[in-house]
């Protein structure tokens, strides 16, 4: 019988042959890779002591198998640190909004940490509802995508060179298609419930989402032009050689993050729940569950937008003057809860505008910024400043 | 005078700084909370201070109740109604019987109560399992550790007074309003001077008829009586009749 | 998308109570526009019919809770006049304080619903959290912070109570400082401005006809208020100002508000320094003679009026009620028509819905 030394052995993932990500390191994945190392070693270990000599135990330690648990528990891992971001942000905005309106805010658990999680207990308990009336495929669907694309999205962020899902040339352009996909489904979800103000809120975000979607991608490509890359590796890694891009794109950035707002459908641009015209907007119809996570999906997608900031304008997760190798994940939460507590305060400051409005901002100003954004990038590419 | 926002708001250079001065007003408010608490009181927690004159549910000082029935009279709500209870001294009396499911909370029972036995107690938590549990009945209207703020008084004056140009008079319709009787219509059943609260009527013999047969008449003690109008009420006749003074 | 009618209440965040506006849009601008109310009827006129003259007034508080200092008020002065009372003239001026207050913090909710209407929260709890101080001084006057059955026929309840006029004036000049602090948020803030600016607009013939009272009409640039033109209690002997403006859209109407507010400081500061000693009171009859009687007062919203007819009983042969809300409402096609979707609450808003007195 051989020592449980044998079985759990804790490897170096990246001795696995079947290694996805190549000669860089991917801390998830070791991560995951160490858990299954421990759990199926123990398996293999008792299997191993009632019945020497197995071929299972063998099985359960090997290449292929670890590797591909590991694969799946890397993804729990990612989303696990999501949610839990998540959380916090849904914390940090009650907190701050409470603050800022003079009242208590949160009140469960350490300093109302887990009053979310008391929410969704709540919303969890609720019954699921579908109206009579409504179009039951569209209605569930639609939601489905939203909160599944919004939880994708999240994902896909990596938090520093070694925490990420997937390393690829295109980073930024997945992420912002997959950003995209959820205002469709909210058309989708607004016309499916048969209610006046589901379909006018779907008919708002439709329109929301074609005037910012288009200065927002200009922006992006200003910010790709600028590194010469849609990787978000090597575009953090462009601003830490040279400048973050917040100095020479100033504008892009105040474009983005305005841009962003839209896109994630935060106050002064929640158009599509504008809850004083329009009941609960697109949601109107959605209870319970569904609901609850339509709200965390939303969080969801502000992280997403916050966290694309911090990326391309404010240098990802590295620091300048300073050594970066200090823990490039709370390096890159915190620059993310910067911009995030930026979003708060100015849901605690302006009002909702206008449908006319928004229009006139997204194609008026927002897009000759943006255009504008872009020339100086080309001006400050041709010239070889940058 | 001068109107004090539309003249400073056409000059106010706030206006062009776009919405940053809103910002800045915002984040002031952050600092100021973070630093000191909010404004919020945890209400089952803490409380807010409430004066002893506060208008909550009516309270009841039994000793000095006489029954006379004006706060269930007066009373917008109707909730109040006089009941009989037991009393240890004073053995079947009648007392009132408040439902505070229906109160509204105006005081009118403590502001007209000629003894001032009704009060107004700064007790304001209400709930019950039951509407059962709501009515409330006269020991349980008891409040502990009333005081004088508690009472309601009317400081009416006299417009007659005030004419004369007397302003320290202070007056309440249960110290000058008084029952006069019509000496015809009154048949002497001295039903009156067995309803009277206070025992303020009294029957005298005035003559005797034709029979023989003393007549009698009430006999009204102007210090004892609260005009509470309860003999005005009982008359089988309609002798008798609120005078009011003005 | 073809034009569809929106029923938007009675259950709604805009409508402030219980009443429907029935929209008809075309895409998202509003062509056709039908309030629709009555869903808050209590009777309340006939109800009054049942009770004797002082037990009306606490119900009188019952017809607005924001307003309900006016509104007692307003009974309390139709009474006085059937019963040919003068009150004296400590209790007018404490009435003029108490409806100022009342005022005040009636204009405040407003102030706090309109930020809600606009998106944004902290206008509401700030605007809140003002008025807090103001339903404090209602404890401190009378016992209550809502209904507060301070107006007696002939009279008040009680005196100011130790210390009140010093608790006023505090609150008043700490008011007025922080009101800014809310200015900065709606005024100084470009959204807000471009939200209210050019919304509902009326111009003051429209005002005339459509009946329009309170600031919705001053906010037209009709130069009328009762306290002024038809004054009662001591706002003549005041020196204060009536807040006029010439705009016509809601942030016209929003501005006389928010300037009726410091006025309403002023006339508190001015009356507590006014202040003679005296009675408070005056013993007022049980019986009404005969006749008929109208009384106005400037409530918060607008011109109320009431109407009363006496048989010479204790009780009130008929008690109406022409509540401001009630012509101001009726003019919300003429308001919404034209506008867009998300301006039914910027404009309904400015008009400070109450349902109890509209529907009564």
């Amino acid at each position: 019988m051989a020592p449980i030394s044998n079985w759990v052995t804790f490897a170096n993932p990246m001795d696995n042959p079947l290694y996805q990500f190549g000669a860089v390191y991917n801390l998830p994945y070791d991560v995951g890779y160490k858990i299954w190392q421990l759990l199926g070693g123990l398996i293999a270990w008792l299997l191993d002591v009632l019945v020497p000599g197995n071929g299972v135990s063998l099985w359960l330690v090997g290449n292929a198998v670890s590797n591909a648990l590991a694969l799946v528990l890397m993804i729990i891992v990612v989303f696990a640190v999501c949610f839990i971001v998540n959380l916090t942000m849904i914390w940090i905005e009650r907190k701050v909004l409470g603050r800022l309106m003079d009242r208590r805010a949160t009140r469960i658990g350490p300093l109302g940490y887990l009053q979310c999680l008391g929410d969704g207990l709540k919303t969890f308990l609720k019954e699921h509802i579908v109206p009579d009336k409504a179009d039951t495929k569209g209605y569930m669907w639609a939601v489905s995508i939203i909160i599944g694309s919004s939880v994708l999205v999240a994902g896909m962020i990596p938090l520093s060179y070694r925490f990420f899902l997937a390393d690829y040339g295109s980073g930024l352009l997945i992420i912002f298609g997959l950003f995209s996909i959820a205002p469709f489904m909210i058309l989708v979800a607004g016309w499916s419930q048969n209610n006046k103000y589901a379909l006018l809120g779907g008919m708002r975000a439709a329109a929301q989402m074609i005037s910012y979607e288009v200065p927002m991608l200009v922006v992006f490509a200003s910010v790709a032009l600028m590194a010469g890359s849609f990787n978000i590796n090597e575009i953090v890694g462009y601003q830490n050689d040279n400048v973050w891009f917040i100095v020479p794109q100033i504008i892009g950035f105040v474009v983005f993050m305005i841009a962003a707002t839209a896109e994630a459908e935060r106050i002064p641009f929640d158009l599509p729940e504008a809850e004083a015209e329009l009941v609960e907007g697109w949601q109107t119809e959605y209870g319970g569950m569904k609901w609850g996570l339509i709200m965390l999906s939303d969080y969801f997608r502000g992280y997403v937008a916050c966290a694309l900031g911090a990326i391309m304008f404010l240098g990802g997760w590295t620091l300048p003057f300073v050594d970066d190798s200090f823990l490039p994940e709370i390096v890159f939460l915190l620059k993310v809860i910067l911009l995030f507590f930026i979003m708060v305060w100015t849901r605690g400051t302006l009002c909702r505008i206008r449908t006319d409005q928004i229009l006139n901002i997204g194609w008026k100003i927002l897009l000759p910024l943006a255009v504008l954004n872009l020339f100086v990038v080309v001006v400050l590419k041709v010239g070889g400043l940058v | 005078m001068a109107m004090k926002y539309l003249d400073k708001y056409p000059k106010n250079n706030s206006r062009h700084l776009w919405v940053l001065k809103s910002f800045y007003t915002t984040f002031k408010q952050i600092i100021k909370t973070t630093r000191h608490r909010p404004v919020t009181i945890m209400y089952p927690y803490e409380k807010e201070w409430i004066p002893d004159y506060y208008r909550g549910r009516p309270g009841l000082v039994f000793d000095k109740c006489v029954g006379c029935g004006i706060c269930e009279r007066i009373c917008p709500t109707t909730c109040i109604e006089m009941v009989e209870v037991d009393d240890a001294k004073a053995g079947k009396v009648v007392r009132p019987q408040v439902n505070v499911g229906r109160c509204m909370m105006c005081g009118y029972c403590a502001e007209y109560c000629p003894t001032k036995a009704m009060i107004t107690t700064p007790e304001y938590e209400l709930a019950a399992y039951t509407r059962e549990g709501l009515i409330f009945d006269p020991y349980q209207l008891a409040y502990e550790g009333h005081n004088e703020e508690m009472q309601v008084h009317m400081h009416e004056h006299l417009l007659s007074d005030l004419q004369k140009g007397i302003t320290d008079n202070p007056v309440n319709a249960s110290l000058v309003d008084r029952p006069a009787l019509d000496d015809a219509k009154c048949i002497g059943c001295s039903r009156c001077a067995k309803e009277c609260p206070v025992g303020a009527v009294e029957m005298i013999v005035v003559g005797e008829n034709d029979k023989g047969k003393p007549i009698k008449r009430p006999k009204f003690d102007e210090a004892k009586c609260i005009a509470c109008e309860k003999c005005v009420m009982i008359c089988p006749k309609d002798a008798l009749a609120l005078k009011e003074v003005l | 998308m073809s034009k569809m009618w929106v029923t938007m209440g009675p259950q709604h965040p805009f409508s402030h109570g219980l009443w429907t506006l029935k929209v008809q849009v075309d895409g998202e601008v509003i062509q056709d526009a039908e309030p629709v109310i009555g869903y808050l009827h209590r009777g309340w006129e006939k109800e009054c019919e049942n009770r004797t003259y002082p037990q009306i007034i606490p119900m009188a508080d019952r017809l607005c809770y924001s307003a309900s200092m006016t509104w007692s008020h307003l009974y309390c002065k139709v009474a006085e006049e059937a019963m040919e009372i003068e009150v004296p003239e400590r209790a007018q001026y404490i009435r003029v304080i108490a409806d100022e207050i009342c005022r005040i913090q009636s204009h405040l909710m407003w102030l706090a619903a309109m930020g809600t209407d606009l998106g944004n929260l902290t206008i509401f709890l700030w605007a809140l959290r003002e008025r807090e101080w103001f339903l404090d001084l209602n404890v401190k006057l009378c016992g209550q912070r809502l209904t507060t059955n301070f107006p007696r026929i002939g009279g008040v309840r009680n005196d100011m109570p130790y210390l009140f006029e010093r608790d006023l004036m505090r609150v008043v000049d700490l008011f007025e400082k922080r009101l800014w602090d809310i200015i900065a948020l709606t005024d100084d803030n470009a959204i807000f401005m471009s939200r209210m600016q050019g919304v509902g607009h009326v111009t003051r013939k429209e005002a005339a006809n459509l009946g329009l009272t309170g600031p919705s009409m001053r906010g037209c640039g009709v130069n009328f208020d009762v306290r002024r033109d038809d004054p009662y209690m001591v706002y003549d002997e005041l020196d204060w100002e009536v807040a006029v403006c010439d705009d016509g859209d809601s942030y016209g109407r929003y501005k006389v508000r928010i300037e009726e507010m410091f006025q309403s400081c002023e006339i508190i500061r001015q009356a507590v320094a006014k202040m003679p000693d005296g009675p408070t009171r005056v013993k007022a009859p049980r019986n009404v003679p005969e006749g008929t009687h109208v009384a106005r007062l400037e409530d918060p919203r607008g011109e109320s009026l009431m109407y009363l007819v006496s048989d010479g009983t204790d009780r009130p042969y008929r008690l109406k009620v022409r509540s401001p809300i009630f012509v101001n409402v009726s003019a919300s096609k003429r308001l919404v028509q034209g506008g867009r979707m998300a301006d039914v609450p910027a404009i309904m808003g400015t008009i400070d819905m109450c349902l109890g007195e509209t529907d009564r």
